[in-house]
């Protein structure tokens, strides 16, 4: 622990300044892990339906009349055995409980609920942000590493003078050209951390690998200029996230990736 | 040597200390009256003040004495972020429409806390605000109630929540979100301290014209 501190301190300061000893550095990288939260609550499984459907029922056995009710079996009652007195309440404009629940009946037939599967969903269409509503979609960006071209979460080198955030937040704005208001970072703190070793091929002294430090942030609003966008972006659920990462690269991943 | 009571001189025969046990019972009957025949209890002298073990529990009268004073509540001290990296009070707000939905959100961010051992200060609720839906009328100008919507508000107080933890459990209570339930987290500042107190009219009303 204390080798790998010193590492990333060695990294910090100027080559010139440190004294003598061979030690390699790391390069630092700072990435983004942009998340839409779900839109719509996931459906139930068939045995919640059941046991949702069950409560529903005993409750309102078991519950008391509301206000609206109970004005309602009153005004029943009073039509039913009308009194012999001046007024007569179905003559009177008073507005009996029957008629609100009438027209609030038709106010429910007419309003149209959109659904759940859109038009991306059925399309498969993955750049756009309307699909899969019920779970969070993570940002995959393709990016120039070495000399691949590979599927990543979008990072960028660290510089000096900067928090690992900054790099992170840069690495947003350079992706989706959005400006720093429409993604909520979540704290300071990285979620994550992907170290790799450089083939021997590569490899210098000065720099031996990359230490990746993944940030998580959610987008807010759901709609997204796409046309800013730079790089090939994709919107991936955590199970389709298979299709393009490396398996290693997956594997430390998915450890902060939630999906309920 | 004087025998005491009961006790008997082994002399071989069996019928014999039959004997000396009648008397010794009788003897103890006389001393004893509670005991005497007939069931109901004959004498009132009873010992349990004078009994050795009387007063065995007490300890009140050595604890130091606490003298309650009625003040109000004072406001907790806040702890800045220092080089620890710990928030200070937050408020997490939950506020909704529905209570049902309200509460159990309530609920499950306070245990989440506790089982995630975040301490947990304090949780309250604020006084629900009633908010009356008016429809302008299709045919008139007039103005008739369409709804009565209740907000409800409850607040889970929580101190030192570490900045590396606090975007975990921050994921954690915004996946779990349920319909139509907002959730806000905050500093605890004084205005929100202030907001649950009510305000003293009357003492306003003589303060100002005392002033005037």
């Amino acid at each position: 622990m204390a080798v790998e501190t010193w590492r990333r301190r060695g990294a910090l300061w100027l080559p010139g300044i440190m004294a003598a000893p061979t030690r390699a550095s790391w390069r630092l990288l700072g990435a983004l892990c942009l998340q839409r939260p779900a839109i719509v609550s996931a459906a139930l499984s068939p045995m919640e339906e059941v046991v949702a459907r069950l409560m529903q029922q005993l409750e309102t056995e078991r519950s008391r009349l509301s206000d609206h009710e109970v004005r309602h079996q009153a005004e029943e009652e009073q039509l039913r055995h009308p009194k012999d007195r001046g007024d007569d309440l179905a003559s009177s404009s008073v507005v009996l409980a029957r008629d609100l629940e009438e027209v609030w009946e038709d106010r429910f037939q007419k309003a149209e609920l959109s659904p759940r599967l859109t038009d991306a969903d059925k399309n498969n269409d993955r750049t756009s942000l309307n699909r899969k509503l019920d779970s969070n979609l993570t940002l995959l960006v393709k990016q120039k590493v070495g000399d691949q071209e590979l599927w990543l979460l979008p990072q960028m080198e660290w510089q000096s003078g900067e928090t690992l955030r900054n790099t992170a937040e840069r690495a947003l704005v350079s992706f989706l050209g959005e400006s720093l208001t429409g993604a909520k970072f979540l704290g300071n703190a990285p979620c994550g951390l992907y170290k790799y070793k450089y083939p021997r091929a590569i490899s210098t002294e000065d720099s031996m690998g990359a230490k990746v430090f993944f940030f998580k942030a959610l987008l807010q609003s759901s709609h997204l200029s796409k046309e800013e966008s730079k790089a090939d972006c994709v919107w991936v659920t955590k199970s389709e996230m298979e299709d393009y990462l490396k398996p290693e690269y997956l594997k430390q991943i998915s450890r902060f990736v939630v999906d309920l | 040597m004087r025998l005491p009571l009961g006790q008997v001189l082994c002399l071989g025969k069996a019928a014999f200390p039959k004997q000396v046990f009648t008397v010794s019972r009788s003897a103890a009957f006389r001393e004893n009256p509670i005991c005497a025949v007939g069931g109901t209890l004959l004498s009132c002298s009873r010992h349990y003040q004078s009994q050795p073990t009387h007063g065995i529990g007490r300890f009140r009268h050595l604890a130091p004495k606490i003298v309650k004073k009625r003040k109000e509540r004072v406001q907790m001290k806040e702890i800045n972020p220092g080089t620890d990296y710990e928030y200070g009070d937050l408020n997490i707000e939950i506020i909704g429409y529905d209570m049902c939905l309200v509460e159990g959100y309530a609920r499950f961010v306070h245990k989440l806390c506790q089982n995630l051992s975040v301490r947990v200060i304090g949780s309250y609720a604020l006084p629900t605000k009633t908010t009356e839906v008016m429809v302008v009328q299709e045919v008139g100008n007039k103005m008739y109630m369409d709804a009565v919507l209740t907000t409800h508000q409850r607040v889970v107080q929580v101190r030192s929540l570490s900045a590396t933890f606090a975007p975990i459990l921050l994921e954690i209570m915004q996946s779990n979100q349920p319909e139509g339930v907002r959730l806000s987290v905050k500093e605890y500042t004084e205005s929100d301290f202030k907001i649950r107190l009510k305000t003293r009219t009357e003492l306003e009303d003589l303060m100002s014209q005392l002033s005037n």
